[in-house]
């Protein structure tokens, strides 16, 4: 009983930790694009976008460390920390592994953006758009519920709301207020040909 | 040199009063003798005239700080960078170069900044001198990390560099520049001993009429109450210790009857006005409460104006690359304090 406990929580986290990673990538490009109404304030977007992402690291503990110590699986904390070295499922139980190491880098770069920089913490970032495919595909992959209807509608939902918001980020430029102000401020310092 | 400094307890003159030997210590750990000194002298700072004096007046003594920084910190170049509405200095500075002997001369290069507030900070004087667009840059890395071309650059002002060539030569740094102005007799640069008070330093310039406070290190300063700012030392070091700052030297004395509201709102407008839209709270953030300033010394604001001047300082503090928002902040927050009746009563006007 035990068991069948533990079984269910790796699956229900996981499905959770898709769908709140898929938010964190939606709300990221939303920020990107500074979107904003009457009723949803920027600050919402940047907020939600930071708390969804830790509450997602949340779910994918309980979805790993369910699934290793699952007397069932065996799978040993090795396969959860060295990618492709399961025995089971070595590829699509690998991308997890994958996806969780870049979600991490991308979670610490975050935290101590001061530290490193801008730069390093941007091209950090950018892992983002590798490690969310990553993520549906390991859930794809190696889901027991993969095959289900409902699993089908929850994947679905999230790559149609992650490929809108990433057609969107490709395809709209995105908005930025100072473009204007920035450019007559560099006019006014920036080196003329003269010297 | 470095023993020097530290015994001589030389601080930064360009605003920040950082320990001198510290800063060059950091770059020359890093230094394979390819590190980069600018001698600072933007002087972007509306209120002071100090760094252009000098320059003016001693430029041999810049250089020589410069080319005694380099030697310490490992640097084969010196870039002597000078704002350019500082016409006299920067003719000065041409002239003093051609002046030097042509070994030295290889060295030196002269590089006028940008009429801009922040074209001296440092990230901004080394972004110009990379790729020719004074505007700060986020760090790290800072300067001493990754400077000009890549390399490790000391970036100090040209008054430190001028007391770090006395201190080598043994005289002790005992004195510091300053930029009077306001309500005083006679406005100008005067170099006063370290310790000297600043009604002795009033005192010297000639009292012109009652004053009321004093902007003490210029619009990244503070207002400080003229019965307080009379008995405040002139010594970095104790007024660091007393939570305040020398700044770039700046005293600026504001007269009894004046409007102490209005002085606020304008130097706000400035500092709003010198924001590079790089950053989103520094832009909006500082027009904003520059608005807010306006519209009560104009006697005509709005119903929370007075409020959300504190409440947008808090928002904006920190929220940049640089400390333009935080500096702003700072003075604003001072003038906040010490007229808060004056705001009060304006706030209420309508």
């Amino acid at each position: 009983m035990n068991n069948t406990l533990l079984w269910y929580s790796t699956r229900g986290a996981g499905a959770v930790s898709l769908v709140l990673l898929s938010a964190v990538v939606v709300l990221g490009i939303l920020n990107v694009h500074r979107f904003e109404t009457a009723g949803w304030p920027r600050f919402l977007t940047q907020g939600l976008h930071r708390n969804v992402s830790l509450l997602a690291l949340v779910f994918l503990g309980v979805h790993i460390v369910t699934a290793v110590v699952d007397p069932f699986t065996s799978l040993g904390w090795l396969a959860a920390i060295v990618p492709f070295s399961s025995y089971y499922r070595t590829f699509w139980l690998g991308l997890g592994v994958v996806a969780f190491e870049l979600l991490l880098a991308i979670t610490v770069s975050s935290l101590i953006r001061r530290q490193i920089g801008l730069r390093v913490w941007r091209a950090i970032h950018w892992l983002a758009y590798g490690c969310w495919p990553v993520a549906a595909a390991h859930g794809l992959g190696t889901g027991t519920d993969s095959g289900q209807l409902w699993m089908w509608l929850v994947v679905g939902g999230c790559v149609g709301a992650v490929g809108f918001s990433v057609a969107a980020r490709l395809l709209l430029p995105p908005r930025d207020p100072l473009s204007e102000p920035r450019g007559d401020f560099r006019q006014r310092v920036t080196r003329g040909p003269s010297r | 040199m470095l023993g020097l400094l530290e015994a001589a307890g030389l601080t930064g003159r360009g605003g920040a009063s950082f320990p001198t030997a510290s800063k060059w210590r950091a770059v020359a750990e890093r230094a394979g003798g390819d590190a980069v000194v600018i001698a600072n002298g933007a002087e972007g700072e509306p209120l002071s005239r100090k760094d252009a004096m000098l320059m003016e007046k001693r430029p041999h003594l810049v250089i020589d700080g410069a080319l005694i920084a380099a030697e310490s910190v490992g640097a084969g170049r010196a870039i002597l960078y000078a704002g350019q509405e500082h016409r006299r200095a920067v003719l000065a500075m041409r002239r003093a170069i051609r002046e030097r002997p042509s070994f030295e001369r290889g060295r030196l290069e002269l590089v006028e900044a940008p009429k801009s507030y922040i074209a001296g900070e440092e990230s901004a004087a080394v972004h110009f001198l990379n790729q020719g667009v004074a505007a700060p840059t986020a760090i790290p890395p800072r300067p001493f990390e990754s400077g000009v071309g890549g390399r490790p650059t000391l970036v100090q002002n040209v008054e430190t560099l001028a007391q770090a060539a006395l201190i080598a030569r043994g005289r002790p740094a005992g004195s510091l520049l300053l930029t009077l102005g306001g309500a005083v007799a006679r406005p100008g640069v005067v170099e006063v001993p370290i310790g000297a008070t600043v009604a002795e330093v009033l005192e010297l310039s000639g009292r012109h009429g009652q004053p009321r406070a004093v902007l003490m290190g210029g619009y990244f300063g503070g207002w400080v109450g003229f019965e307080e700012a009379s008995s405040m030392t002139l010594d970095p070091h104790r007024l660091r210790a007393a939570g305040g700052s020398l700044g770039c030297g700046v005293v600026w004395v504001l007269q009894e009857n004046a409007d102490a509201v209005g002085a606020t709102a304008r130097v706000m407008a400035r500092l709003a006005s010198e924001s590079a839209a790089q950053c989103g709270p520094c832009f909006f953030g500082l027009r904003s409460l520059a608005d807010a300033c306006a519209r009560i010394a104009s006697r005509l604001p709005q119903a929370n104006d007075l409020h959300n001047l504190r409440h947008w300082s808090d928002m904006v503090q920190g929220r940049g690359a640089c400390k333009h928002p935080d500096g702003a902040v700072t003075f604003l927050r001072s003038a906040l304090r010490l007229f808060e009746a004056e705001f009060a009563a304006a706030a209420r006007a309508a």
